[in-house]
């Protein structure tokens, strides 16, 4: 009894810490999401849904739909990429799992920035690749690859594939082989196998990789700026210019809490399903 | 039942790098058939499950599965099913969705499907419990819906790896009853792997002995037990005295000082030959030396000993005897003699023993 009361003590740092350094922050933007900008440019706190009117007219609903078909499409790439590799580690790995995992993750000790300006370096018109296929005479003008959507979805799985690998590897090797070997058993081709018992075995892995990847993406500017032009902004950049460029915090904060919103939505999803799934295992 | 051939093995080998798990081994397996293979850990049975199964190609040798040879056919495309030891269930699938994945593979129609399953779940007793996950199952009904998926399919022969090691002795013995039942009532080829001599025993048509990747006997559960042919078998199987000695005349073995008559000695043993002679515990008669027989009866061979130890075993007492001539004898006797057997010998009490001359098995 004294003891628990003695331990809940350690709750209180947690509790404070987050209190100051999340909620409060979190509170000021929504507050300021109903404000408006005064003459000088400075936000000042109010109650009127301007802001978010603003959010869904013509010219900023197609960068929400952009940054989010970018997710997508970097999720569903991850998956094919990140799958194979995870699987190919987790049950042909053997004793080089652990090195293999780690010459996975060693990349990405290097900061994120620094990663995709290499990327810049690679795909720029006088970047490595096309000088090697000009010089090589593939072609006669370089081929234009930066500020393009497949440049900056390049450099969003390229930047968050990890967060793919690391929970795929692990529900793979999780699950329990001779399950497969029973599919195969029980008639199932290696293809019909890996579709009705691998997949469905791995799926909390799934689930969780694609959560993971999904969040960030949806709200990366890094990509976009760096590898992207104005064909290519996504709402990353849109909340970046407004608090930086445009000084329009309330407009800002408006589009940070409908993308919270959205990305909360999701989040209640997954978390219902994975709780189901793990109802189920105990 | 018809006595076809199910399965054939001939001279199959299987090497993991240079180690040699199973070392050229003939077998074959009629229809109907429940067939054990038994042997301590590691001495290749359930790498030749696997070889039948397709999951492992042998280095050499072949497998005929009802006239057909498969070494080189995929898992999938054999007419086998496999029950797994850690059961392999999907746990994304409900009890009947297990037990239905066979019947889809193989685009069986859905009305079909639906009745299979139904027999299936009565055959093994599961029937209210169609929907749940596997994971909401006791071991023993996880157990039955492992064999339920494979039996649904009607393979020409199931192949079990120690299907019932994971469960508790009890539960172990019923599901033993229930499985033989199932498998008389179904007639289904059984390729069971063991290593527990009781459940072999008690279940099978034939045992093959194995051990190092070999098999030692392949015979019937009375066959292996009563004639052992190598020391090996008869000391994996029950316990046993081994007694070394030499051919004195014919049908006659020196161990030591003393002459045994030993029957079962054939002509292939010459005057002079080593010998190995065994005698199993329960054969063993032991009586107190001044009172009048007990056990022992007239055509019995005797001699003389005395009480050195003694285990109560409940069902019994294992006594352990010391010769006149100075070698050990292990007793088991049955405690159906007296109302407190264990009160009966002291340690040191000089006996008198004896067993049937018949029940001296020569080994090789
Ligand atoms: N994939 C493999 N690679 C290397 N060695 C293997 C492999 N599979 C089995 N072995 C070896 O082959 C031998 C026989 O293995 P197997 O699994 O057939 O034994 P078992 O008789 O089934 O034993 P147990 O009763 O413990 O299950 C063992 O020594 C094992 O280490
Ligand atoms: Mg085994």
């Amino acid at each position: 009894m004294n003891a628990s009361r003695f331990w809940n003590w350690f709750v209180y740092p947690g509790a404070l810490w987050i209190a100051l350094l999340f909620a409060v922050p979190l509170f000021l933007v929504l507050a300021l999401s109903f404000g408006h900008v005064d003459d000088l440019g400075r936000g000042v706190y109010g109650f009127q849904l301007t802001n978010y009117a603003d959010v869904f007219n013509a010219t900023y609903v197609p960068v929400l739909l952009r940054s989010v078909g970018y997710a997508l499409i970097t999720v569903i790439l991850c998956l094919g990429i990140g799958y194979p590799a995870a699987y190919f580690i987790a049950r042909f790995g053997g004793k080089y799992r652990y090195a293999l995992v780690a010459a996975l993750v060693i990349p990405f000790f290097v900061n994120y920035l620094v990663r995709t300006y290499a990327w810049v370096a690679l795909l720029a018109d006088e970047g490595l690749i096309n000088n090697a296929i000009v010089d090589l005479g593939l072609t006669q003008a370089p081929i234009q690859m930066i500020n393009t959507p497949f440049a900056v979805i390049g450099g969003l799985v390229y930047g968050y594939i990890i967060f793919m690998i690391l929970p795929l590897y692990v529900s793979i090797e999780r699950m329990d082989p001779s399950i497969v070997e029973a599919g195969k058993d029980l008639y199932g081709s290696p293809f019909q196998t890996f579709i009705h018992v691998t997949l469905p075995a791995t799926q909390p892995g799934i689930l969780a990789g694609s959560v993971l990847v999904f969040l960030p993406t949806v709200g990366d500017f890094v990509s976009a700026q760096l590898l992207g032009g104005p064909d290519t902004y996504m709402v990353g950049n849109l909340i970046q210019d407004q608090f930086f460029a445009a000084s329009d915090w309330p407009f800002g904060s408006a589009l940070t809490v409908v993308m919270m919103l959205f990305l909360a939505v999701w989040m209640v999803l997954y978390l219902r399903r994975a709780t189901r799934g793990e109802a189920e295992v105990l | 039942m018809e006595q076809s051939e199910a399965i054939r093995i001939d001279g199959i080998t299987k090497k993991f790098g240079d180690f040699v798990a199973v070392d050229n081994i003939d077998l074959e397996v009629s229809s109907g058939e429940f067939f054990s293979l038994l042997g301590p850990s590691g001495c290749g049975k359930t790498t030749m499950l696997r070889m039948l199964a397709g999951f492992e190609v042998p280095t050499s040798g072949s497998i005929v599965l009802n006239g057909e040879p498969v070494e080189n056919v995929p898992p999938h495309k054999r007419n086998v099913n496999m029950v797994f030891q850690s059961y392999a269930l999907f746990d994304h699938l409900d009890v009947q969705d297990n037990i239905a994945f066979g019947l889809k593979r193989r685009k069986v129609a859905k009305e079909e499907i639906g009745r299979r399953v139904g027999d299936a779940l009565e055959l093994v007793d599961l029937s209210t419990r169609a929907t749940a996950r596997p994971n909401e199952l006791s071991g023993g009904q996880r157990q039955r819906v492992a064999l339920a998926r494979a039996l649904v399919n009607k393979p020409q022969v199931l192949l079990l790896d120690e299907p019932l090691g994971a469960l508790d002795l009890k539960l172990r013995r019923q599901m033993q009853v229930e499985l033989k039942a199932i498998q008389r009532e179904v007639g289904i080829t059984f390729v069971y792997v063991t290593h527990d001599q009781e459940e072999a025993l008690s279940m099978s048509d034939r045992i093959a002995v194995m051990s190092a990747g070999r098999v030692i006997q392949c015979a019937s559960p009375e066959e292996v037990y009563e004639h052992p042919s190598e020391e090996f078998v008869a000391g994996f199987i029950g316990i046993s005295n081994l007694l070394q000695g030499k051919v004195e005349s014919r049908g006659q073995v020196r161990v030591g000082d003393v002459c045994l008559p030993v029957p079962d000695l054939d002509d292939s043993y010459s005057v002079g030959d080593s010998v190995q002679i065994a005698v199993r515990p329960e054969k063993v008669a032991v009586d107190e030396i001044d009172k009048p027989a007990y056990k022992i009866v007239a055509d019995m061979f005797t001699v003389q000993g005395e009480i050195e130890s003694m285990v109560y075993l409940g069902v019994g007492n294992q006594l352990t005897l010391r010769l006149s001539n100075g070698g050990r004898l292990v007793a088991l006797e049955q405690a159906t003699y007296r109302v407190q057997s264990h009160d009966q010998w002291k340690i040191g009490q000089p006996v008198k023993v004896g067993w049937h001359p018949e029940h001296c098995m020569v080994l090789k």
